[in-house]
């Protein structure tokens, strides 16, 4: 079995055009965590996390690479400054928060193990692409083996 | 030590000062160009060194110090645990309040603490465990970090050369010439004070202006609960005391006649005892491990590697020669040689990697003793060889290791630090504190 036989096909995404505030409202309404992200020829362009709100909140020494900021029980913070960081992000471009440290995309012919060691990994939503073009085809996303596994039963 | 070169037979028959010299400048040169790891480097040398027969591998093993990496090692593991519980933090967070969170007292005191922490640690340790703290601060502060970390790097070389485990170059003098902690104390630690104060005023005046918060964001710092930054107060305790326990060790060290990598390591293999016999084998299985993997083994490899290449040229008689040669240009006037090294160390450390400059200058003023009337003669030179090579790394941003992993971390949080924009400052501020030593060495030793 590969990656072909278990992908979902038509997963919510959007364009470079999108705002951080416009993709945030999408994924509060359809519960969602994370929205791939295609360029006008629908070619997979990166992934918009959930996770990217999360960094826009936090310091960023708290989110810096080797910099070991691993407690922050000694920085008050009242809800009020967090909604006003994340309305003051709203007209900011998606393309902002694309980054290379993303889950990988995967391809259809990846097989379920390696995709499942994938998820493992990055524990998100893996985005499915054609290998030469990376035109977008759909998402890999626990859900989806789940569904499968549970089929079986 | 010519005998150990003789008994060894060099490839091809050639002279095993220019095959010595031949390796260990390419490894040199290498290291500067910064292509390959120093680590791989190092090692490739001193394995060419055997090869090629300059040395035996007994000869090289003889070489190499391991008082040096014993007390790097022990240390490393010390710091990392200590690091696990929060102090430094809130170290930082205190001194940060204790001026009101105004931008430019928190700037003076953060780099007073990493100066004080500089002393004790490693320098590279200190600005990883002071800049992520600075990085929170000052986006608090909405104030540019650029002038935090700047002085930050200034102060980590600063305070590192006050005493002998403050700075790689310190504890591989301090090893091979036998100068203990309370020598270094004695002898750096004054004119640091001098340095630091020297240099604050330049600072201040740099960036008073620049430097200026709302009352809001001065109170965010103040909300700042550094009581809760502690995340291990029992690992608090336990660390504080060890590290306390062997800074005292470290000063009675000449009169227990008992070596500084004793103590360290002793020190180390107690803190993980304190840390771990509560913890069933799985656990401390994986405690022990972690506590190994922090150690900075680029480092100490890189060690080993330079002792035995400098153990290279100093058996095939390059060091001796290059002693003389030295001693002809300065016209064999101890003082003149004292400044000498002093000057040519600091510039020299701006550019290149002190720390193999240092192991190579430490059998070259050696072998100088007899020149100068006996190994007591030679006390200024090494006082000399510690402040030109410790306070010059301040010259640039390529000059010492915390530099460059300050300036990641800069990178890294969209503050990137340019070489030409702290050239700029801190060259002339390195120059400041090395014509203070100049003054200080003529004063009192010369």
């Amino acid at each position: 079995m590969t990656v072909k036989d278990l992908l979902n096909p038509h997963p919510v995404t959007i364009t470079l055009e999108e705002t951080f505030g416009g993709a945030l409202k999408i994924l509060l309404e359809r519960h969602i965590r994370a929205l791939p992200v295609l360029d006008s020829a629908g070619i997979y362009r990166g992934m918009f996390y959930l996770y990217d709100l999360w960094e826009l909140l936090l310091p960023k020494a708290a989110t810096l690479e080797g910099a070991n900021v691993t407690d922050l029980s000694f920085m008050p913070g009242s809800l009020e400054e967090l909604r006003e960081k994340t309305l003051a992000a709203g007209p900011r471009s998606v393309i902002e928060f694309l980054k290379d440290k993303e889950a990988p995309a995967i391809h259809p012919e990846t097989s379920v193990k390696e995709a499942i060691l994938m998820l493992y990994h990055h524990d998100g939503v893996l985005p499915v692409v054609e290998k030469k073009t990376r035109r977008f085809l759909g998402i890999l996303t626990p859900w989806e083996i789940l569904n499968r596994l549970h089929d079986k039963e | 030590m010519h005998s150990e070169s003789a008994a060894a037979h060099v490839i091809f028959g050639w002279s095993a000062a220019w095959v010595s010299s031949l390796i260990f400048v390419a490894v040199y040169v290498m290291v500067i160009t910064e292509k390959l790891n120093r680590a791989i480097l190092a090692l490739l040398g001193a394995g060419l060194m055997i090869l090629a027969g300059v040395l035996t591998q007994e000869a090289a093993i003889r070489g190499v110090d391991f008082n040096t990496i014993g007390l790097l090692l022990g240390m490393m593991v010390i710091v990392g645990i200590t690091g696990k519980c929060g102090v430094f933090q809130y170290v930082a967070i205190w001194s940060a309040k204790k001026v009101k969170a105004r931008p430019i007292g928190v700037l003076f005191m953060l780099s007073i603490v990493t100066a004080f922490l500089s002393a004790l640690l490693d320098n590279v340790t200190t600005v990883l465990l002071i800049v992520p703290v600075t990085l929170l601060i000052t986006e608090e502060l909405k104030v540019k970090p650029y002038p935090y970390l700047l002085s930050e790097i200034l102060f980590s070389n600063i305070g590192g050369t006050a005493t002998l485990i403050g700075d790689p170059p310190n504890i591989m003098i301090g090893s091979a010439v036998g100068l203990t902690f309370n020598d270094f104390v004695f002898n750096l630690t004054p004119v640091i004070l001098i340095v630091m104060g020297a240099t604050l005023i330049p600072i201040y005046f740099l960036w008073r202006r620049d430097l200026t918060a709302t009352e809001a964001a001065m109170n965010r710092v103040m909300k700042f609960n550094e009581r809760e930054a502690i995340t291990d107060p029992r690992l608090l305790k336990q660390s504080l005391a060890v590290l306390a326990a062997v800074i005292t060790g470290f000063i009675l060290a000449h009169a227990l006649n008992i070596q500084p990598a004793t103590i360290a390591m002793f020190g180390a293999a107690a803190l993980l005892l304190l840390d771990n016999f509560h913890r069933d084998a799985e656990e401390q299985a994986k405690s022990v491990h972690h506590a190994f993997s922090e150690v900075e083994w680029v480092t100490l490899m890189f060690f080993l590697g330079l002792f035995i290449l400098v153990h290279g040229l100093e058996s095939s008689g390059v060091i001796a020669k290059m002693a003389r040669e030295l001693l002809a240009a300065t016209g064999g006037d101890r003082n003149v040689t004292v400044i000498a090294v002093l000057w040519g160390s600091a510039i020299l450390s701006a550019f290149i990697d002190n720390i193999p400059f240092v192991a190579t200058m430490i059998p070259l003023i050696k072998s100088m003793a007899p020149a100068f009337g006996g190994d007591e003669a030679l006390l200024p030179l090494w006082w000399a060889l510690s402040l030109g090579a410790c306070l010059g790394g301040n010259g640039t941003l390529i000059g010492a290791s915390a530099n460059l992993v300050v300036a990641g971390m800069a990178e890294r949080a969209g503050q990137p630090i340019r070489f030409l924009a702290y050239l700029k400052s801190s060259f002339l501020l390195m120059i400041l504190s090395i014509l203070l030593s100049h003054l200080y060495l003529w004063v009192r030793f010369l």
